[in-house]
């Protein structure tokens, strides 16, 4: 460990490990430690399930519940995108190749106190019940409109400037009702508060877009799932890391990050061992005193021996319960995978029910969310606090990242794992460099 | 007979599993398994699939960077048996090994320098972690490196030999540098891999796909094909 390194990154959460692979890509000398025996923080996906049990204080499973290593359950849920940014990097660094994917079979929308699938074309949206007759051509309207429109060709933009007239205003362009805004902007444009209706038009129509476009990538949903769960994720950019020379250490507790000059991080002490280095990658729970709370999530774990009810069946789903909905100022999210995504033992479900805390009851925000699940067999909350870094890091070379919002997927995470690298490193992550290396490597 | 000959396959070749079948196997079939690597640094393991995979040596191989996912297939009668091979990339060497990596490895070859004894301690370390860990059905196979050395020889042929029959390893010792068994090693190891039925094990139902540019939805084999 007494080395110097360019970069250490500490936590080997999702977002540090795509870090830490972009700099081994970019031909930095990395060093990537975690306190836990285990790759993945808290994005890790617990195996076997005794010891998800152990960790909730919970009595150990009964033997209904099948073989314990059978199970692998996130504790953070989240979807993929299928034309997301999380994919495209995935593709681009190789990483895909060590992962296996399903789609997720349905996306629902909670309406009036029931679910309906969320719409997405012109034949789903007249056949949708989510709507009236006429209010189904508005929105059919609304969609061809958004397929068509291109932002670099402002003929398709038809009279409207997305960019300085805002959603309400394109909303009304169309006639759409409060109710079919509802779902466009939370299950479609997938926002988790109404603050876009007063913004720019022009993001919440590139997020349609990109629902649609991950619709068309695979059918049935937008969203794809791991197999084995998201834990593999995190693995996944570790192993391109090391790949690219980057020295892994798990089990490595962090005693003390070693300031120099000008309060700038010079290494981290272990023991006494320093390794040395010019920055520092790292997640919140690293670094208590240079992050501050901006909000909780509660995320409850539900283990389930059924399907969710009126999603025919569905393997997999990802249901949104927009905000007004339930009277919230945020939504709530369900998720459901099962063993066929070989992350639970034969017939076996895991519910997942997440928002952003409101109350001081946050079991009871997400009521609406557990009563769809119907009958659970095994309930496990947490509520946790999430953090943002106080400062950007240039000064102290400490780039923190934020800790996982409720959104339920990795759009923000891509976002944020972008901009430490571009503020850390002064540039943008140059893809090209990978891409010749891989084709070697291949041929 | 049989017979190796080591060419490189395009990598769309994973997706037309089972396309290739015929009633009477006269195109015979394909199956796919993942085979990982592991034995202490500097043993030779990317010395070894480079000169399986390329038919190359590199007398100052550098530790493992840049590659470490190869695929390669051996012909055996009817079958093509392609492997995937998984590189340790160093994450073992402080005992960061992610699971992801013996995540349904069919095959193992567990890789000694026979010049250097404590390489072979480190390899019965991992025998037993495979045997308690992997899947029980898992082949491993015991490879006793950089047998050109035969001169500094520090592990015997019939220890090994003992210690591979006791716990069911196949075993050879084996030169990178001037190919004797390299080929050998993977085509035993090929035979000893069940080719049965994709019924069998987790092909079929339970599979995900992989993910490639401009994807129109590839599936990745299993366990075996047809
Ligand atoms: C060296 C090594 C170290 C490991 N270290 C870790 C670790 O640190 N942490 C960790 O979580 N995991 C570890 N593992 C386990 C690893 O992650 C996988 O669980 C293991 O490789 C099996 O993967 P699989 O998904 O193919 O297994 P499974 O799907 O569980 O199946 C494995 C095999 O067992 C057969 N099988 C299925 N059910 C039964 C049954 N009831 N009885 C008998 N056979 C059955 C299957 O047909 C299959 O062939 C390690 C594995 C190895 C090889
Ligand atoms: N003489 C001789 N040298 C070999 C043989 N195989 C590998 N070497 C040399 O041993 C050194 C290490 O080989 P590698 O293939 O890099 O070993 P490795 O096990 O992949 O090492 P790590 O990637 O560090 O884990 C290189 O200098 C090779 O040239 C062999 O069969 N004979
Ligand atoms: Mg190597």
């Amino acid at each position: 460990m007494d080395e110097e390194y360019d970069a250490i990154v500490l936590g080997t959460g999702l977002k540090e490990c795509i870090i830490s692979g972009m700099l081994s890509v970019s031909g930095k000398k990395v060093l990537h430690v975690d306190r836990n025996k285990y790759y993945g923080g808290e994005s890790a996906s617990i195996c076997p399930l005794e010891e998800l049990f152990t960790k909730f204080g919970a009595n150990a499973p009964d033997e209904s519940y099948g073989r314990g290593r059978d199970w692998n359950v996130d504790l953070i849920p989240k979807f993929l995108m299928a034309n997301g940014s999380l994919v495209k990097l995935l593709i681009h660094t190789g990483v895909t190749r060590y992962l296996e994917f399903k789609s997720v079979e349905g996306s629902y929308v909670f309406k009036g106190g029931k679910i309906a699938k969320v719409p997405v074309d012109q034949k789903e949206a007249l056949a949708s019940d989510l709507m009236g007759m006429f209010e189904k051509r508005r929105f059919r309207n609304f969609l061809t409109y958004v397929q068509d429109f291109m932002q670099d060709d402002p003929k398709t933009w038809k009279d409207f400037d997305p960019t300085t007239q805002n959603m309400t205003a394109l909303y009304e362009k169309f006639g759409l009702d409060k109710n079919t805004q509802d779902f466009t902007g939370h299950a479609l444009a997938l926002y988790r508060d109404d603050d876009y209706l007063n913004r720019p038009a022009l993001d919440t129509i590139t997020r349609i877009k990109l629902y649609s476009d991950s619709l068309a990538k695979y059918g049935k949903s937008p969203y794809l799932y791991p197999m084995y769960g998201l834990g593999e994720l995190p693995q996944g950019f570790a192993r391109l890391s090391a790949i690219y020379g980057g020295t892994y250490m798990l089990d490595k507790p962090i005693d003390e990050i070693v300031l120099g000059e000008g309060g700038r991080a010079v290494g981290v002490r272990s023991g006494n061992e320093i390794a040395k280095c010019k920055q520092i990658y790292c997640d919140p729970t690293y670094v208590p005193d240079r992050v501050r709370k901006k909000g909780k999530v509660i995320r409850c774990i539900c283990l389930l021996d059924h399907p969710i009810s009126n999603t025919k069946d569905a393997l997999s789903t990802q249901i949104i319960i927009p905000q007004k909905q339930v009277g919230r100022n945020s939504d709530i999210y369900v998720s459901l995978v099962s063993h066929t995504h070989q992350v639970a033992a034969k017939g076996w479900f895991i519910g997942m029910v997440s928002t952003t805390v409101e109350t001081d009851n946050p079991e009871n925000e997400i009521k609406p969310g557990l009563d769809l699940l119907g009958p659970v067999r095994q309930k496990f909350v947490s509520v946790s606090d999430y953090y943002e870094p106080i400062d950007d890091g240039l000064q102290s070379q400490i780039f923190i990242s934020q800790s996982y919002d409720a959104t339920s997927h990795f759009e923000s995470t891509c976002l944020d794992v972008l901009d430490i690298f571009k503020r850390g490193t002064g540039e943008e992550f140059d893809f090209s460099k990978i891409k010749r290396d891989l084709d070697l490597e291949e041929q | 007979m049989e017979h190796t000959e080591p060419h490189s396959t395009e990598p769309e070749m994973a997706n037309r599993q089972g396309a290739a079948q015929r009633p009477n196997g006269a195109q015979g079939k394909i199956c796919q398994f993942k085979l990982v690597l592991l034995g202490e640094s500097a043993v030779g393991k990317s010395s070894l699939v480079l000169r399986f995979v390329k038919g190359q040596f590199h007398e100052y191989q550098e530790s493992t960077i840049g590659a470490a996912f190869l695929t390669q297939t051996v012909c055996l009668d009817d079958t093509t048996v392609k492997f995937e091979i998984w590189d340790t990339a160093g994450q073992e060497r402080y005992h960061s090994l992610a699971p992801m990596y013996y995540r349904g490895a069919q095959a193992a070859i567990v890789v000694y320098d026979i010049t250097n004894q404590d390489t072979f301690g480190r390899a019965k370390t991992w025998v037993k972690e495979l045997q308690r860990q992997a899947s029980p059905t898992i082949v491993i196979a015991l490879a006793g490196n950089k047998q050109d050395l035969a001169n500094k020889r520090m592990v015997e042929y019939e220890e090994a030999q003992t210690y591979a029959e006791e716990n069911g390893l196949l075993f050879m010792e084996t030169s990178a540098k001037t190919a004797l068994n390299v080929n050998d090693i993977f085509l035993a190891i090929a035979k000893k891999l069940p080719k049965y039925d994709q019924n069998q094990g987790q092909s079929g139902q339970g599979q995900g796909r992989r993910l490639a540019e401009g994807d129109q939805g590839a599936k990745t084999p299993g366990n075996c094909c047809k």
